[in-house]
């Protein structure tokens, strides 16, 4: 079966005195980016990952930190990964 | 994928979550992976195409529009769209966008039998003024009229309104929304004496039954079908009945469909009325407290020309609109003579489904909303289907609530917002006011700061009149905005073409792509469309929703507004006004049009130091002051504290739309009612304040016969609309490859048993012949639609196959908007006529 | 036989020039020249059906749909798309997943399967047919604006 690439972001609205420990916590998340908007408690998250499930367990990981208040998937793009990667 | 795309899609993925959230992403973490150059700017916007008013986003880069989605703000659709809006992007880029002014021209000179050639602007300028100012010296006001549009933006169509009305003294301005809704327009008004819904789209959440009437949701509003479906499949309780004269695919997801014959939805109404009173669920208080009863006049004969047979025999025909008081019992005894035994008879519905809708009405705890567009609204007695289904609702209470709601859907982006808000109509200024009322008419001269008696009290020609007194040589100088009206209008052969062609007439088409209405003008002016003005729009819903301009438009394409606008420098107070109008107001002398109608104190009272520097903004920049934003507000001077209040013009530009009366900040989503409502007042429950006495009229009517029905020689029903790819007559939604590949070209529904009857097979060439004309067609006995035998659908999106050369002009004669759901019509083989081999 | 006797015909029209192929195409949008003139109803177009996936305009629009729907169930009771399309059937479809995007309802919630409100599928996919599109579009691709020049990519794995 040929790889695939899915691109997705979400809009993470967080406790705003828990804003910052939870942006350090997705940096851990494998293949998840933090792009900014602490200041307003909603944090412009990016996942890159190979399978759309992946997308679904990070969402549900990111949902699960303390103080967040809500994960909401905003973008979500795949296409297949040419075979000489 | 490489690592630039991969970046690039980050990029954009967390550009489109912090528009979504309405955040902003630091430079150096948007930059931080790809550089400036992968950076789109986002913005907002309502969808060019239907009344559901959904929310988009916009993303532009180096001048061009590049995306669009969903916008998850929105709330009327929350990231959702349609085919058609996904597609948006594309809609402004086929390659034959009109450019140039184009007139026709022989040897250099305008000729009505010449050939398009490009001028300037001021060639074509010139020109049109010099043919308005003709006719209006020869003939007259009465002689000049516009035809416009319910997708112009909410000031192009105030402009409009004021440049005809106002300057050159003419209520011949009409909207294609005559078309569209101005059945349902018309009955809001003698129902509840203001125009517009009492409930909103959260109806929608809080329904227990959905009934549609003649409505195709799945195509026509596919959005607002998804919380439909949503609140159907999320709570089992929920029913779904959808009335059709055909199956599509909103039956298809219906717990009942009931196909009816065409016409025959008045009996059903009056049945299901019956019902109520019969079994005792008429809500007696809110009755007694909240309703009048009144009998409308009956044989009103079919809006045809007054010398047919119909019109003559009619009684009624030139009094149609009036009704007379009546009390509870005098209607329950019309009511009654429509048993289920009737209705059935009439509709060809089973008893059993008839009575279980009923049912769903007469059950006090099932909150019902009742939808409807076209299927009500084109009917020769599009006035009273509208009162009928509001007579259930007032009959049983249910109305002014969440979920107990009868909703008029529309199928123009701003058919609410513009022709009727605004007051496009031939009949109508802004905010529900007449231009027969004296008392109107100097409110609107007070607002506008022009001199008393100015404004014409004659009701201007509508839609279909305009075309007879295009073609009969008594209306001679006529601009087409923003519409395709010679592909939409019915019996366009007869009716329409020979106007725009008479020599008498000079005919102005201001459009953004070369349609089949511009190609019969004598004058085209090429038009800025959708992002490429700033704009504003009002939904089904009441919701009033801007957008700026995000790029600009080709060439020397130019906004509506600048056009009606500029359009007005070129005549003088003393050319289009009576001279004793201004020998008693001679500080109105010298002025021309553009002084007194815009350049007025008000138009012009915000300079351009107020626009959003990050958006470009044409017309501004070119009359130098904030025109949209003047005159908006001078407009919403008409309706701020009567009912229609709307917010601060800077207000709309922050959020995703709100709904009228916008009072001390809030949106209204249920008038009439208290808790609601501000203009309810405390203790009265419900106030249906527009009408004098504080209450709604139950109106009476009959079933009456359609104009035309099927015969021995033309023995099929002709049921014309749109489909889910298409927008109207496909101007825009054809020049999108991929929508139309998705539905290309227009095909001839018809049932499998008909087909074989004609010795017809699927694919094969046929004729659509009426009386008045035909077209050739392809059958089509699959897919989306399922006719019942006798009845054919053709949309009506390519030109072709222009149906509307089939289609009768007869038309409501209260709303005097047109029938295109019933004619008859016979259908053979294009070859067997010449007895040919294919 | 009928058939490629029709594809013949197909893939000849590309070669002939582009005014011609305009003044054929041109009544879908323009109308008979003049209006009164009755013209032949152009032929019905034959559906795509080569499974073949098709590159999207932007990263948000809906993929188009390279296969044949008719006769599909769309009803309270089916839906035949997610009998390929759900995640459950991939494996034996080998048809694409549809987008987590679909496990949201209107408030955001993530959903254990394709939310209702993204129920009907054809309201945003839609199948194609093979016809020529009847005007040149010249919409953007952002990639042509926004990316400098294809690399190969370095380092991943």
């Amino acid at each position: 079966m040929s790889r695939e690439c899915h691109i997705s972001s979400l809009v993470v609205h967080s406790r705003p005195e828990r804003v910052q420990a939870i942006s350090e916590r997705i940096g851990l998340i494998e293949g998840a980016a933090v792009h900014g908007g602490a200041e307003a408690g909603k944090l412009i998250v990016t996942l890159e990952t190979d399978t759309e499930s992946q997308v679904v367990e990070r969402i549900n990981a990111i949902q699960l930190l303390d103080g967040v208040l809500a994960a909401t998937l905003v973008f979500h793009h795949f296409e297949p990964v040419q075979e000489r990667e | 994928m490489d690592l630039t795309r991969r970046t690039l899609l980050k990029t954009q993925a967390a550009a489109a979550a912090a528009a979504a959230a309405n955040v902003t992403l630091p430079a150096s973490a948007q930059n931080i992976l790809t550089g400036e150059d992968l950076q789109l700017q986002w913005s907002k916007a309502p969808c060019r195409f239907c009344g559901t008013g959904c929310g988009v986003m916009v993303a532009v880069k180096d001048g061009k529009v590049v995306a669009t989605h969903g916008d998850m703000q929105a709330e009327v659709n929350r990231g959702l769209n349609c085919v058609k809006g996904y597609f948006l992007s594309k809609i402004m880029y086929g390659t034959d966008r009109l450019t140039q002014p184009l007139l026709r021209m022989k040897n250099g000179q305008f000729a009505k039998d010449g050939e398009f050639q490009p001028v300037s602007w001021d060639r074509a300028f010139d020109e049109m003024a010099r043919q308005f100012k003709r006719v209006l010296k020869e003939k007259g006001p009465e002689a000049v009229g516009m035809f416009g549009s319910g997708q112009w933006t909410i000031w192009e169509g105030y402009a409009a309104s004021k440049l005809m009305r106002a300057g050159f003294r003419t209520n011949n301005l009409d909207p294609n929304a005559r078309h569209c809704m101005a059945s349902a327009a018309v009955t809001f008004i003698r129902t509840f004496g203001m125009d517009e819904p009492m409930g909103c789209y959260d109806d929608f959440e809080h329904a227990d039954a959905f009934v549609l009437w003649g409505s195709n949701m799945a195509e026509m509003h596919p959005i607002l079908w998804t919380r439909v479906t949503d609140r159907r499949l999320s709570h089992p309780h929920v029913r779904i009945a959808t009335l059709s004269t055909y199956e599509h695919r909103t039956t298809d997801l219906s717990d009942m469909a009931l196909i009816f014959k065409p016409n025959s939805d008045l009996a059903i109404m009056n049945y299901i009325a019956n019902y109520i009173i019969q079994n005792g669920a008429v809500n007696r208080e809110f009755v007694e407290k909240h309703c009048n009863f009144r009998l409308a006049n009956t044989d009103i004969g079919y809006g045809l020309r007054p010398d047919n047979v119909l019109e003559q025999r009619a009684q009624h025909a030139n009094d149609a609109q009036v009704s007379h008081p009546a009390s509870f019992e005098d209607y329950a005894k019309l009511m009654s003579q429509y048993t289920v035994e009737k209705a059935s008879e009439l509709s060809g519905v089973p008893k059993e489904r008839l009575e279980a809708l009923a049912k769903l009405y007469a059950d006090p705890k099932v909150k019902v909303m009742s939808l409807w567009t076209m299927g009500f609204n084109q009917h020769v007695r599009g006035v009273w289907a509208n009162h009928m289904v509001y007579n259930l609702h007032l009959l049983t209470g249910k109305i002014s609530e969440p979920g107990n709601s009868p909703f008029s859907l529309t199928g123009q982006p701003s058919a609410c917002g513009t022709a009727r808000e605004v007051g496009t109509f031939s009949h109508r200024l802004p905010a529900d006011m007449q231009v027969n009322n004296p008392e109107h008419r100097k409110h609107a001269e007070e607002l506008w700061k022009l001199p008393h008696g100015l404004l014409p009290e004659k009701v201007g020609y509508h839609a279909v009149q305009q075309d007879r007194m295009l073609k009969d040589g008594k209306l001679n100088a006529y601009w087409i905005m923003c519409n395709n009206n010679l592909q939409t209008a019915p019996n366009t052969n007869n009716e329409t073409y020979p106007g725009y062609r008479n020599p008498a007439n000079f005919v102005v088409v201001s459009d953004a792509y070369p349609t089949v209405t511009a190609m019969a003008a004598d004058l085209i002016l090429p038009a800025a469309m959708w992002v490429e003005k700033e704009g504003a729009y009002g939904n089904a819903e009441r919701r009033t929703h801007f957008w700026h301009q995000l790029v600009n438009a080709p060439g020397e394409a130019r906004s509506d507004l600048w056009q009606l606008v500029e359009f007005s420098k070129r005549f003088t107070t003393d050319e289009v006004w009576p001279a004793a109008i201004l020998d008693a107001h001679p500080e109105y002398k010298g002025k021309s049009l553009f002084d007194v109608l815009f350049a007025n104190g008000e138009v012009n009272k915000f300079p351009v130091s107020e626009l959003d520097p990050a958006y470009e903004n044409r017309e501004a920049k070119a009359f130098g002051f904030y025109v949209q934003k003047g005159l908006f507000e001078e407009y919403a001077a008409f309706g701020r504290g009567h009912g229609h209040d709307l917010a601060p013009f800077d207000t709309y530009h922050q959020v995703r739309g709100l709904r009228w009366p916008v009072v001390n900040g809030q949106e209204t989503r249920w008038r009439y009612r208290e808790g609601y409502d501000p203009y309810v007042e405390k203790g009265s429950g419900v106030q249906f304040y527009g009408n004098p006495d504080k209450k709604a009229n139950i109106m009476g009517a009959p079933y009456e016969p359609p104009a035309e029905s099927p015969d021995a020689e033309y023995d099929l029903w002709l049921v014309t609309g749109r489909v889910l790819e298409h927008w109207h007559s496909g101007s825009m939604t054809l020049r999108v490859p991929e929508l139309y590949k998705a539905f290309s070209g227009a095909v001839l529904f018809m049932h499998p048993d008909d087909a074989a009857k004609r010795n017809l097979r699927r694919g094969q060439e046929v004729r659509i012949v009426s009386r008045r004309g035909e077209i050739r067609s392809r059958v089509e006995t699959r897919g989306r639609n399922k006719m019942p035998p006798g009845l054919v659908f053709v949309p009506f999106f390519d030109a072709s196959q222009l149906i509307n050369k089939v289609t009768l002009d007869a038309t409501d004669p209260i709303s005097k908007q047109t029938d295109f759901k019933k004619c008859a019509v016979k259908v053979v083989s294009a070859t067997a006529d010449a007895g040919g081999v294919q | 036989m009928r058939r490629s006797v029709f594809l013949c015909l197909v893939s000849i029209v590309p070669c002939l020039a582009a005014g011609a192929i305009l003044a054929q195409d041109a009544p879908r949008l323009r109308g008979p020249e003049p209006f009164t003139k009755e013209i032949p109803a152009p032929p019905m177009q034959r559906q795509v059906t080569d499974d073949v996936r098709v590159r999207r305009n932007y990263p948000d629009q809906p993929p188009v749909i390279p296969h044949s729907i008719e006769g599909y169930a769309m009803d309270l009771n089916a839906n035949k798309c997610m009998s390929c399309h759900a995640r459950k059937f991939t494996d034996q479809s080998q048809a694409p997943m549809i987008s987590v995007t679909h496990y949201q309802d209107r408030e955001g919630n993530t959903l254990g399967g394709l939310a209702p409100r993204r129920y009907v599928c054809v309201s945003c996919h839609v199948p194609q047919t093979n016809a020529k599109p009847l005007v040149d579009n010249v919409f953007t691709d952002m990639d042509a604006l926004a990316e400098p020049e294809r690399q190969p990519e370095r380092g991943r794995h």
